[in-house]
This record gives C-alpha cells, structure tokens and sequence, in this order.
C-alpha cells in the first residue's frame, strides 16, 4: 500500500476541519462530467476489488468477528455488483429529457454524507458507501465503529487514492481516526445527508441529528418452511446463509418455522448437514449465554456455533455448522427469538400454515420490523406466497432464497437492486424501503417548461341545419341507423299545440314506431327523469328524441342516462361534482349511446342543448340542481330548423336570443377559448345583433331572422360546449335560482356589468389556465366589437360604444334596467346576496372566466345589477 | 454536638444522631462540592414535599465536612423484611408505591440522568467499543425529567407502623427517564444476591408503571457499566458481563 499521510482526525476541531476539506473537494467535485466521475468510479471499484483479500483479513483480525472467505465475498460483491448495477447510470447534469412534455431532470450531488459504518461488515459497508457516493459525485466522511476502526479506514483510503489518481479532487473522502459518539454526533449535524448502518440506537441518533438520514435497522429475519417446499434445498440454502460470515448479515435466518408436516424431516437434513440441536439443558446453557437481560451479548457476535458452545458451557463437534434450539415461545422473554448475529437459529414447529405466519409474525414484531422475511415453498401455491407476502411487515420477502446473500440483491434474483444498506420503511423507522442506492444520494431538480394543455374541439357527429331540414334529416334514422323504435321527450305545451306532428308523422312514414312524453316542466326534476326512463325501459327504444327548448333536451339526456344506466342513478351527486379541469374529474361518467342514438331537435333559439354535453336536473326532494357536464352527454345527431321555431312567444324570443349572446360571448372571453371556437362564437354574436330585433319584432314574419338566429344559438353551443362560459352565467344562475327571473333574462340584467368587470387591464386576480398567459378581455371585447362593426378612437371607447350597443339591443327588445325593475324587492334581494355570491362564486362556469373572482366584487356585480348602475 | 449513637458507618462517612438530628460526617476524600452538592439535592428534593430529611446545616466538624438533617422515624425495608419474612410480597408492594410516587415529581434543577450517566460511562475502564456502544445505547434512551432517587433499595426506605413512610439518601438523586431508577434498583437487588427478589420487583414495578419490562432491561447495559466505577471486586463480573452487549444490526 502507497504511503500517503493524512492529517489525523482524533478530536471534534480536527474533524471540522476535515469538513471543511471535504467541503471544499466536493465543490470541485459537482463541476466533474459524466465521463470523468465515471472513470473515477470504474478505478475505485477496481482497486477495491483488487485488494478484498488483505481487506478482509484485516476486518477479521481487527474485530475477531466473521470469516475471511466470506468477507472477501463481501468486499467483492461490494466493488463488482454495485459498479455493474450503476456502470451505465447517469448521475451527472441532465439524466432525463421529454421535449414534448417539458420536462428535463438534472442529478445534482447532495453534498457531503456522513457514513456510519458498522463493526460487522466494516471493510465492504466502506467500499459500497463510499463507491456510491464517488458516482454521484458527492464527498463523503466516515465514522467508523472503534473495534473495527483501522479496517474500514483502511477500505476507504484504498477507494480515495484510486480515486484520486484517476482524477478526483483531493479530500474527497475522509475518515475519522479515533471514533467516539461526540464525533459521529457532529459528523452527522454537519453533514448534508446521512447513510447510517448499524443498530437502532445508531439509526435513531442519525435522524435525531435533523439531517436526512438513510438508516437501516434490525433484522429478525423468520423463515417459514412450508409442507410443500423442497425440503433438502431449503435447509442448504439456510445453512448456506446462516454460517456465512457466522450469521452477521443483518439479514441472516434467526428462526425457522416448520410446518409439522415436514419437522422431521427437515430436522434430520439439518443434522446430516452438520448442524447441531441442543438438547433442553444445553439449550437452556445457550440461551443465558447469548442473551444478557434481553441484550445481545458482544462476545457471541460473529463467533463460531463451537465457540459459542463452549462460552456456554456446552460441549459440541468442532465442525458444528449451527447451534439449532428447539423451541415455542416466539415472545422477547425467549432468548432464542431475539437477532443472534451467530450461527445461532431458533426452531419452532408450526401446526399449519397460518400459524407458521403468526409465529413470523411475532418474531419480525419482536426486533426486525421492515427488514427481511423468508418463505421457502412450492411456487405453485401462489396463494400462500401471498398470504405471506401480504402478513410479512418485512421491505424485502424472499422465496426459495437464503436470506444473507437473498436480501443483498443481484446474487439470488437479478433485479433487486444490489445494496449493502437495506432500507426498512416506516416499520425500521426508516426513510427508505428498498434496497439504497445511487438514486438516494442525488437530488433530482425537475426543470418543467411551460406547456399548454392538449386542447379539443368536440361535438355531435352531425350537425343538421337549415331551415326544412327536420324531414330530410330524420330519413337518416332508417336508411343509415335502421332504427324502428323511437322514444319522443317533449313538453306539454308542444305537444298540445301539435309541434310533435311534423315530427311524428315522418316517423310514421318512416315506419318507425314511436311514443311520447310530454310531461317534461320547465327546470325538470329528477322524478320526472326517472319516470321517463322508466317509460323508456317499457318500450325499449333504439332512438330518443328530445323536441323542445332546454328542459325537454336536458330532461331527454338524464332519461337517455338512466335508461342506458339504472345504476346510474346513485351518483348524481358525484356526477355533478365541480371539476377544474373535465379531463381530470374524479368521476367516470359512464359510456352512453350503447343502446340508442339521441336526436336533439330544438325548438327555441337559446340553450344550444342540440350540441352541448351538459343538462341540469333538480332533485325536487332537496331542490339541488345537479348541473352535469360530460362529452357522454353529447346528443349524436342535432337537427336544427327553424321551421320548428317560427312560432316562439316574443318574451322566449327575446330572453333566449340574449341568452344566446352571453353564451357566445363568455365563450369568446374565456380562458379556454380557443380559433375553433372564436369563430363560431363571433358569427353567433353577430347573428344577434344583426337578426334578433327582426325576430323578436316580426316572429314568423320574418323567417329568415328566425333561421339566422337559430344558426347563432347553435353556433354559440358549440363554441361553449368547447370553451365554456364564465362568471356571467355564474351569477344568472343563482339569480335565476334565488329570485325566479328566466334564465335569458337574467344573464341580460348582469351582462355589460361583467364585460366591464372583465374588461380590466389589471384585475385583482386572473384565471389559472396554461394557454391564458396575461390578462386580456378587454382586447377580446374590443375583437368582438370590431367583428360586429363597431370602432372607437381607443379600446376604451370601442369597449364603451360596444357596451351600449347591447344596451340598446336589450332595451329594443324589451329587457328593462335592473333586477329591482322585475319586482324583486331590495330587502329580499339582500336577504339571499350572500348566499348567491357564494353559490356563484361555487359555479362550475366560473372557472372559464378570464378574471377570477372575488366574492366581494360578485356581491358588487350583483350590486349594480340590482340597482341598474 | 451531642453525638447519642452512631446509627450507620460506611466506608468513607459516619452517621451519629443528634436528638431530632442526623449527622452526616465525610471523609477528607470528598471534595467540597460533592458535600455541597448532595445537600443541595436533598434540599432541591425537600421543596417536593416528599417525606425526605431536611437540610438544617452545612458545617464542619472537627475539620471534616458534615451534613445536618433532621431525623426520620421508621424503620428500613430492609430491617422489615428480614423481622418478618412472611410479609416480604406487602412490604414490597408498598417499595415499588413509594418509587413510582417519587417518580411523580419534577425537580427542575437537578442534575440530568443522561448527562451522570454519559459522565460514567466515560469514567469506566470497559474498552472503547464497549463504551461506544454504550454511549449509543444512551443516546438513543427516551429523555424524561421524572425525579429519580438513584439509590432506590430497601435500606433507603423507613416504614412506620400507621402508614407514614420517609425516604433516605439523596445524594444520588437526579432527573430522568423513570425506567433507569427501576433498572437500577432491580441490579442493586442482584449485587446483593436477591435474584428472586429482583425479578419479583421488576414484575411489580413493570406492572403498576404499565411499563414494558425490555424497556427497564435496555438501561441495565448502561446502569451496570455506571455502578462498576464504584469498583467493588465481587461485583465486576457480574457488571462487566451486563455491560458487554451490543445492539443488532
């Protein structure tokens, strides 16, 4: 060995200045490439390698504890397993890229760890910990226990001279020359993390450090013997990993638990192979010996069973592989159910398999929470490998597997991680459950770039219009869908004055068979849903047909519900539960159209129901309205003509047509508009202006105003459909609801508030939606004023003249001033403001809106709107 | 000072009584602050109101520094028990009541348990591993501030024949974990060969104190290394062999 000196670190100043050098080689450290560390990495592992045989006699004489041979198998697996696992393993800058997404992540070092290293594999603990912290570029000190001091220094210098000589800073790893708990104390505070081995007094001293620590704890390690197991393996395989190193793996068998079926015969396998069963005083003589008032005795640790024997005054074969007590008990009072860190092992004869998983149980409770467990069985019993898997409270369950050389990974299954440091999990009080690797010594920074969402447009599949088309379109019903039962929703007052006519009698023609239900009221309920669907189930239709305004179409959707899905109808409440993003709602609405087609044929120009996936349903036993919002709900086929609305009365005309503009225009302004619906929501809003005081005025006089503005209210539903409404419906809602003014109407009454309140430059806060990136209404209100002809000499202006230009359409057709002018008295009004800003606040159309809003200025919109400000 | 009768004489103090007095007289080998200190803990003990003797003076007598404190009626456990065998199981009940009341208390200003304790372990001649693991062993004990006697054995215990009881001997008294004054009362029954007793008594005090007995045994490791710096050749081995465990890996 080289002789290098290095400045002894026997005292707490002399150790933070050891630190302090680490400190600064690792800062040259973090700067290394890839290529570099990973040349640093490769000489370190193989010097390491190269000089396991001399480590190892050095572990062994140094602690009189383990096996040379078995040692060298350790500081081998340490240098060859873990550079392997980590050879081609980015831990330098950019490890992971996805352009799409927008995301890169970088491996930072941590920094400094502080490695407690423990007396019972001192030389390849060092090796592992300080091999792992080279690839990831973090510097390293270790504290090593004082019986086995010189070794694990030793380990390390090797590791740091072939590290330093492919080129890693000076200093990069450190040691402390004379360990006491004072130094392994500071070491562990001024360290940036810890890897901490040893006993649970050890692994708690370094989370109580206030550091992050990766402690491992005790194992107690059970092994069940099932009847089915190859018996002659299992008991080599134990013997194998028992004796290995005297039982000082952490993970080592301390108990077999054998199923009755096959006691014997595994007794006698273990007595052919050499192991010896004490008989009841000698097994008396072992247990006082190995346990001191419940504590493992230091003299036994990592002995031979003949040593061990003899301590306890019991004479054996010297060859004797493993000292094996009989015994029943697996509560701490039995010294035989404590962790033996010797070739000591506890048997115990289980009556049947779920005994044997009580008695494991126990035992892991008893001192190895979160370590190891062990089955050795038929794999063809898949059930028993669970039920044991699901009763072990073990991080690490081995099948068929010695369990030193099993939990270790790489040796017995090649896809457990190769450690020395065995994460134990919440149970072992522990950060980690798996095995520790290099992935626990980076920090990961996740560099997110802005994306915007994956956006849609989606409506019916088709999409009929112009005025005559009903007739031509429902042909489609028998030559393409070959439908011949179909179920009509429509409302009394339709039916009675025979609007279902034209409808029935080209089914007829068709051949269809129909029937009718007409009982849909305005704001339908959910009894009437249910009635309907009920009439659906007795009829058994393949088409439905909703003719109507909104309620008839929203009603015909929720019968269309229950009739594809009667246990649907549980989840209303989960159903309408407000999402803040409908691709990422908790509930799944389930797969519609799977027994018939839904046609949606309106008859007023408003909802835009024909092209929506929403419909709202009262429970008229609670009076909640369940707003529903899903693509399912998506009628497959609209068919819009105006010959089915010559006759609208002038009020519906006049609410449903601005109910029309608020649509067209909250969906212009909101935050998820998108140039797919842009354009259908400015040639809806023109479609207003232009055509609805003709429609209104002149009703079936004037066709072709009727025609344009049953075009605009389509066009607005799919352009709402896709990018939502916003703070305006919001509050007609709840308007609407509180105070019984038609819906139309009251989005009227608030409309050229919120534009103004919309119309903000620096708005108290602005919605949340990747795509919406600055607050910008106002310049889209002006868009929308330019698009229908109206120009100021600014924005402002524009905006101002564009406000008054709806004024004056709203005044032509009729809407008066304020909610006070439609005989809402102020104190009622006042009386219920609260509770209606909230619920507005609370409305799934808020969310779209370009401003977010706060309650206070809700309650000032309502406000205004009330007092006609 | 009328000394009347010399009540106790141990290696390196006497004790006389002086009609309603106690007269605690210490070798040269004591420092002053040892003397200063046990009168301290025992006046610190006093403000619990715990029967304990009271401070009167600090003084010294014929050149040798003494404690005065007033005299405590009652007879020892230990007297109790060797007079009346048969009761050995009430007057033992009545040892662990007495300990858990003490337990009770909180004596803010005294010293700490785990610091004495760190001290000891580090006063011992057990070799570096032993006391590191020791250490490690303490370090990872739960911290409490129970009042605990430290010298807690039947012979520090008066009884009275109505109920009354008093308490002797504070100068070992500290603050800590209630488990470590259990563990060593329980190693003071074992160095005096009352193995039958000891059990009997850490059942019983595991019992009422609803505590976990492994939990008492985790501190005899560390009780045992602290009580082998008082060096009795006869007890070495026995406190060697307790304190030469290690914790599982």
């Amino acid at each position: 060995m080289k002789k290098k000196t290095y400045e002894p670190v026997t005292s707490v100043e002399t150790l933070h200045s050891a630190i302090a050098r680490v400190r600064e080689a690792q800062k040259i450290f973090a700067t290394y490439t890839q290529e570099q560390v990973d040349k640093i990495f490769f000489a370190a592992s193989t010097a390491a390698n190269s000089m396991r045989i001399p480590l190892a006699k050095m572990a062994v004489a140094e602690t009189g504890m383990g096996i040379v041979e078995d040692k060298i198998i350790k500081n081998h697996y340490a240098a060859e397993y873990v550079y392997n696992a980590y050879r081609d393993t980015k831990t330098c800058g950019i490890i992971e890229r996805d352009e799409s997404a927008g995301i890169t992540k970088i491996a930072d070092p941590i920094g400094v760890i502080a490695a407690v290293i423990p007396t019972t594999n001192p030389t390849s603990t060092a090796i592992f910990k300080t091999l792992i912290s080279l690839k990831t570029r973090n510097g390293i000190i270790i504290s090593a226990h004082p019986r086995a001091k010189n070794s694990t220094i030793e380990a390390a210098k090797v590791v740091l001279e072939a590290a330093v000589a492919a080129g890693a800073p000076e200093n990069i790893i450190a040691w402390i020359d004379e360990p006491s708990l004072e130094m392994t104390n500071t070491v562990m505070a001024e360290a940036d993390t810890i890897l901490a081995t040893g006993g649970p007094g050890m692994v708690r001293a370094a989370y109580s450090s206030g550091k992050p620590a990766l402690g491992v704890g005790a194992g107690n390690t059970p092994v069940v013997i099932d009847d089915t197991a190859d018996v002659i393996m299992a008991v080599n395989s134990i013997i194998h990993s028992k004796t290995f190193d005297n039982g000082m793996i952490c993970a080592s068998e301390q108990s077999v638990i054998v199923l009755e079926g096959v006691y014997k015969a595994v007794k006698d396998e273990f007595k052919k192979r050499g192991c010896y069963f004490l008989n009841k005083e000698e097994t008396e003589k072992v247990r006082k010996t190995i346990i001191i008032n419940g504590a493992l005795n230091a003299k036994i640790v990592g002995q031979s069973a003949f040593t061990i024997a003899a301590l306890a005054g019991v004479k054996v074969p010297e060859a004797a592989k493993i000292l094996i007590g009989e015994v029943e008990s697996v509560e701490l009072s039995e010294e035989f159910a404590h962790e033996k860190l010797s070739p000591v092992l506890a048997m115990y004869k289980a009556k049947d398999f779920d005994d044997a998983l009580a008695k494991a149980e126990q035992l892991v409770e008893d001192g190895g929470l979160g370590h190891t467990g062990c089955l050795y069985v038929n794999t063809a019993e898949r059930a028993k490998i669970e039920k044991h898997a699901a009763a072990m409270k073990t991080c690490r369950i081995l099948v068929n597997t010695p369990a030193s050389h099993g939990a270790i990974g790489d040796l017995y299954n090649f896809s457990l991680t190769p450690s020395l440091t065995l994460g134990c999990g919440s149970w072992g009080g522990n950060s980690v459950s798996e095995n520790v690797g290099v992935k626990h010594l980076l920090n990961i920074k996740t560099v997110a770039e802005r994306r915007e969402n994956m956006l849609w447009f989606r409506a019916p599949e088709k999409v009929y219009f112009k005025k005559g088309c009903m007739p031509v379109a429902l042909n489609e019903l028998k030559d393409e869908y070959s439908c011949k039962k179909a179920f009509i929703v429509t409302d009394g007052f339709l039916f009675e004055n025979g609007y279902t006519k034209p409808l029935t009698d080209k089914l007829d023609a068709l051949g269809i068979q129909y029937t009718c239900f007409a009982d849909v009221a305005p704001d339908p309920t959910l009894a009437c849903a249910r009635e309907g669907a009920e009439r659906m189930k007795a009829f058994n239709p393949d088409v439905v047909i909703a003719l109507g305004g909104g309620s008839p179409m929203d009603a015909a959707k929720i019968m269309w519900v229950l009739y594809e899905h009667p246990e649907a109808d549980e989840d209303f409440p989960k159903m309408a539960m407000d999402f803040m993003d409908i691709r990422k709602r908790v509930y799944k609405f389930p797969k519609m159209g799977e027994k018939a087609l839904f046609v949606a044929i309106p008859t007023s120009s408003g909802t835009g129901s024909e092209v929506t996936p929403f419909a709202v349903i009262t429970d008229e036993k609670t009076g909640i309205k369940y707003p529903l919002a899903d693509y399912e709900l998506l009628p497959n086929m609209a068919i819009v003509d105006a010959d089915n609305m010559m006759n609208q009365p002038k009020g519906l005309t006049s609410a449903s047509g601005l109910d029309v503009l608020t649509h067209a225009t909250e969906a212009y302004v909101s935050i998820m508009a998108t140039e797919f619906t842009d354009g259908l929501a400015l040639k809806a809003m023109k479609n207003v202006l232009t055509y609805l005081p003709s429609a209104y005025e002149n009703g079936a006089k004037d066709p072709y105003a009727r025609e344009k503005m049953a075009e605009a209210s389509c066009m607005a539903g799919m352009a709402f459909a896709n990018a939502f409404l916003g703070l305006n419906h919001s509050m007609a809602h709840k308007l609407g609801a509180y105070h019984h003014l038609p819906h139309g109407i009251a989005n009227a009454l608030i409309f050229t508030n919120v534009i103004r309140y919309n119309a903000e430059d620096v708005p108290t806060k602005m919605g949340t939606f990747s795509q919406y990136q600055y607050p910008h209404a106002k310049k889209r209100y002006v868009e929308c004023a330019n698009f229908m002809g109206i120009f100021g000499k600014d924005d402002n202006d524009t905006l101002d003249k564009y406000i008054a230009a709806i004024e004056e359409l709203k005044a032509t057709c009729g809407v008066k001033k304020s909610i006070a002018e439609y005989g809402i008295s102020e104190k009622d009004f006042l009386a219920t403001l609260d509770e209606m800003v909230e619920n507005a606040f609370d409305d799934q159309c808020t969310g779209a809106n370009p401003r977010y809003p706060l309650m206070s200025e809700i309650k000032q919109l309502y406000l205004d709107s009330y007092y006609g400000n | 000072m009328n000394f009347d009768q010399m009540i106790a004489e141990r290696s390196s103090k006497k004790i006389y009584r002086d009609g309603n007095n106690v007269v605690k007289i210490f070798d040269e080998k004591f420092s002053k602050s040892d003397i200063l200190n046990e009168a301290l803990n025992l006046a610190r003990v006093e403000e619990t109101g715990l029967p304990t003797p009271k401070v009167v003076e600090v003084t010294k007598i014929d050149g040798k520094w003494a404690i005065v404190m007033t005299f405590l009626q009652g007879e020892t456990i230990t007297n109790l028990i060797s007079k009346n065998p048969e009761k050995t199981d009430e007057y033992l009940e009545k040892f662990v009541d007495i300990q858990l009341e003490i337990h009770n208390h909180k004596v803010p200003l005294l010293n700490k348990l785990k610091d004495k304790m760190n001290t000891k372990i580090s006063q011992t001649d057990l070799d570096a591993t032993t006391r590191y693991e020791l250490h490690t062993r303490l370090e990872s004990m739960p911290k409490h501030k129970k009042l605990c006697h430290g010298d807690f054995n039947p012979s520090n215990v008066l009884l009275n024949d109505d109920g009354s009881y008093g308490i002797l001997d504070w100068s070992h008294a500290t603050q800590g974990n209630a488990s470590a004054d259990a563990a060593r009362t329980y190693l003071l029954f074992h160095l005096k060969g009352q193995i039958d007793l000891a059990e009997k008594y850490l059942d019983l005090f595991c019992q009422k104190s609803d505590t976990a007995k492994q939990y008492v045994q985790k501190w005899l490791p560390i009780v045992a290394a602290s009580q082998s710096i008082k060096g009795k050749p006869e007890e070495k081995d026995l406190l060697i062999k307790w304190a030469s465990v290690v914790e599982y890996e």
